[in-house]
């Protein structure tokens, strides 16, 4: 370890190790096949990096207006994308690491242990960063001059801002909602600032009818001088081309900020944190309702595993933003589709396939594998497969009301391809579904993001199936005997995937 | 009168022999204590018997029925308590009961009857609105214990029921298990309180290495450990062979 035990350095090296085997842990993977998706996201990054920097050097001044717009409007982006990203944090560093307490019982300034483990927050975003924009960066910078490594420095600025600001807004929240619900509403804001820049990025090309990229339409309007900057606004692009004042402003401002927030926040946060684990664990309580007993087993199941899902909104938040992130491809489907064009329908129709295959996937995972009393479901006199069937079903009624409204769209522009749709997603479902019962490994709801617990042929399967049924639901959309080619494979591979009951719980067992 | 439980020759192998060979039977109406040091193949013996394991070889019957060949027989007249209660941290305990007899198909009116009594007789009826996740060990430990029995089982097999408890609610738990026993139900435990298998155990197993090394009553066992062992605790050392006494 580095540094004297106890000490900063010490401390920071012993936060980043645990951040790094929770995020390997996470993947599920180790050695070699933990660090390769790293490598070969920063290969592809460096890759990126060379027309990158072909187009800066290609840019007229580099302090021109042009270049200071996109420089300082992919700086606000990026700085949302680290809040995002650092709401999510600060409610795990609150609530699912679990060491504050053995760490404030240590001889440890709690002041010390708060302040190492926000910037350890802050490290791990900018490393976090640093993978996917580092490389591009360097390769950039390559191409079109070493200054613009400046923007490694901007990137770290811009890095200790976000934590420092995320912190202050999940402490702001702490206060007004408490502990509990923060945990709920940091992970929901994570998601759906994420979801936010997205649909922002996309939205110029989805509702004004625009075929350019944004950032070149952006890049066009600063051109024509149609965009009006606020004050300081060169001061990223200064930054990033390695300008000493500017990096000095934008650093010490964000050090300034992040020594703020821990200086005067730390203690609070000491304070939440011992709150999380105490008397706000317990929720307002409400009057009790009658109770309803179930005639039956499945009746019952069926019932839970809907309580569960639904009273879970961190967890659906992160199911349904698959959806939100389907909303530019429906837009523009829909949008050809009322142009009349003629392959738009179909691709419509493929869409809500896939989306009913993939939202059926997540959250058939969700009742079958995180399941919690696994062992009360084994000792209870029901049979295997009533319960696998049961928490299908209960899988699929939330999926039935999401798809209410693109199939009743698709259904209002032609009824055939509406039948065709409505059968290729029950399909798209069923098949998604069976493929997380067959190969089911018991996980965390908490781990849902990473779904730890599905082996990686499933979850590629999973897709591939979907996609294959996306495809047979278009061709039989455009009535193309074509149709039969995908579907069939489908089958095929859905034959291969196939377990038993005693395959499956003999890989429980194993698991 | 068929026995609550016969084990024979029952074999369990992980990487080495965690149940090897044992043989056990357990009268009905009774409440069995089964002991051991950690290790000894308690746990998984008796998660064979709930239908959690299956066993690499031996027999299983519960009050007559072969629980390896007829399982959901079987279950339907076991409950199993392990030491982390089975609960869902978003469910009310009325919700998991709700859940939990319609898994045991109990008839709704005589399962809300059963709830109401349950909940009221643990103290939990006033916090049956109340998701679990704020609720102590102890509470929860009670929900549990609450869902074992709203099927009201024949044969209650509970391991560890006492960890954690607080002396107030490990009192209402050993209350309500003497309750069930003279209900006419029989209770199988294990415990590393040997207090309480002492105090409340008509016979006691002690096994060890996945055999079965004594049975008995407590005077039973005393005899057989020989004089000057006038304790469980005492009794217990000695036949496992274990140290005792604080280290120098």
């Amino acid at each position: 370890m580095i540094g004297r035990p106890g000490s900063t350095p010490w401390l920071l090296a012993w936060e980043m190790r645990l951040a790094w085997r929770g995020l390997i842990a996470r993947r599920g993977r180790k050695g070699v096949a933990a660090w390769a998706p790293f490598v070969i996201v920063a290969a592809l990054m460096l890759a990126l990096g060379v027309p990158v920097g072909h187009f800066l050097l290609a840019a007229d001044a580099p302090g021109g207006q042009p270049l200071v717009v996109v420089v300082a409007a992919a700086s606000g982006m990026i700085f949302l994308l680290m809040l995002s990203q650092t709401l999510a944090s600060a409610a795990e560093t609150l609530y699912d690491r679990g060491d504050l307490d053995l760490l404030f019982a240590s001889p440890i300034a709690p002041r010390k242990v708060v302040a190492v483990k926000f910037l350890a927050v802050a490290l791990n975003l900018y490393l976090t960063f640093a993978t996917f924009l580092g490389g591009v960066l360097v390769s950039a910078a390559l191409v079109a001059g070493p200054r613009w490594l400046g923007g490694l420095g901007l990137m770290a600025a811009l890095a200790l801002a976000a934590t420092a600001s995320g912190l202050a807004l999940a402490l702001g929240l702490i206060r007004l909602i408490g502990p509990r619900r923060t945990r709920t509403a940091a992970q929901v804001a994570s998601a759906l600032i994420g979801a936010a820049i997205f649909l922002a990025v996309q939205g110029p090309m989805l509702l004004g009818g625009s075929r350019l990229n944004p950032w070149r339409e952006l890049w066009a309007a600063a051109e024509r001088g149609e965009v009006s900057l606020p004050p300081l606004a060169a001061l990223p692009l200064r930054a990033a081309l390695g300008d000493p004042a500017a990096l000095a402003i934008l650093g010490g401002g964000a050090a300034v900020l992040y020594a703020a927030v821990t200086f005067w926040l730390g203690e609070r946060f000491v304070a939440a944190a011992a709150a999380a684990k105490g008397a706000d664990v317990t929720r307002r309580i409400a009057a009790p309702r009658p109770a309803r007993f179930s005639a039956g087993a499945f009746s019952a199941l069926v019932r839970k595993e809907l309580r569960l899902l639904l009273r879970d909104t961190a967890l659906l938040s992160q199911v349904f933003l698959r959806v939100l992130y389907l909303v530019p491809l429906a837009l523009v489907l829909a949008r050809a589709a009322a142009r009349g064009e003629a392959v738009a329908l179909p691709g419509a129709a493929a869409g809500v396939v896939f989306l009913a295959g993939q939202v059926a996937g997540s959250l058939s995972w969700i009742t079958l594998s995180g399941e919690e009393a696994p062992d009360l479901l084994a000792s209870a006199p029901a049979r295997a497969t009533m319960i696998m069937r049961g928490k299908l079903v209960a899988a699929l009624i939330p999926l039935a009301a999401i798809l209410i409204i693109p199939l009743a769209a698709v259904v209002w522009l032609s009824p055939r391809v509406g039948l065709i749709t409505a059968v290729g997603a029950a399909a798209a479902a069923v098949t998604s579904g069976l493929i997380n019962i067959w190969h089911q490994k018991p996980g965390r709801r908490g781990e849902f993001r990473a779904r730890r617990g599905s082996t990686w042929y499933a979850m590629w399967a999973e897709a591939s199936v979907c996609g294959l049924i996306a495809a047979a639901t278009a061709f039989a959309a455009l009535g193309s005997v074509w149709a039969l080619a995908p579907a069939l494979v489908a089958a095929g591979l859905m034959g291969l995937l196939r377990r038993n009951e005693a395959q499956i719980a003999e890989a429980l067992r194993a698991a | 009168m068929t026995d609550a439980l016969v084990l024979r020759d029952l074999t369990k192998r992980f990487k080495t022999p965690a149940v090897d060979g044992l043989n056990l039977t357990v009268r009905p109406g009774e409440l069995y204590a089964l002991l051991g040091p950690n290790g000894a193949g308690k746990t998984t013996t008796l998660r064979m018997v709930a239908g959690l394991l299956k066993p690499d070889a031996g027999e299983i019957r519960v009050f007559g029925v072969d629980a390896l060949a007829d399982p959901i027989a079987a279950k339907q007249i076991i409950a199993w308590a392990p030491d982390e209660p089975m609960l869902y941290e978003r469910l009310t305990p009325l919700e998991y009961l709700e859940f939990v007899a319609g898994l045991w198909g109990i008839e709704p009116r005589a399962a809300h009857a059963r709830a109401e009594s349950l909940l009221r007789w643990l103290g939990l009826w006033e916090a049956r609105g109340q998701r679990c996740e704020g609720f102590s060990r102890g509470m929860k430990q009670k929900a549990a214990l609450a869902g074992a029995l709203i099927h009201e089982p024949r044969l209650l097999i509970l391991d560890e029921p006492l960890t954690g408890l607080d002396a107030a609610v490990a009192r209402q738990v050993k209350d309500l298990l003497q309750a069930r026993v003279r209900a006419g139900a029989t209770v199988i435990l294990t415990t590393h309180i040997l207090e309480v298998a002492e105090r409340m155990a008509d016979r006691i197993g002690i096994i060890q290495h996945g055999r079965l090394l004594a049975e008995g009553t407590l005077d039973e066992l005393r005899a057989r450990a020989g004089e000057g062992q006038t304790t469980l605790e005492d009794v217990f050392l000695e036949l496992t062979g274990a140290e005792s006494g604080a280290p120098a």
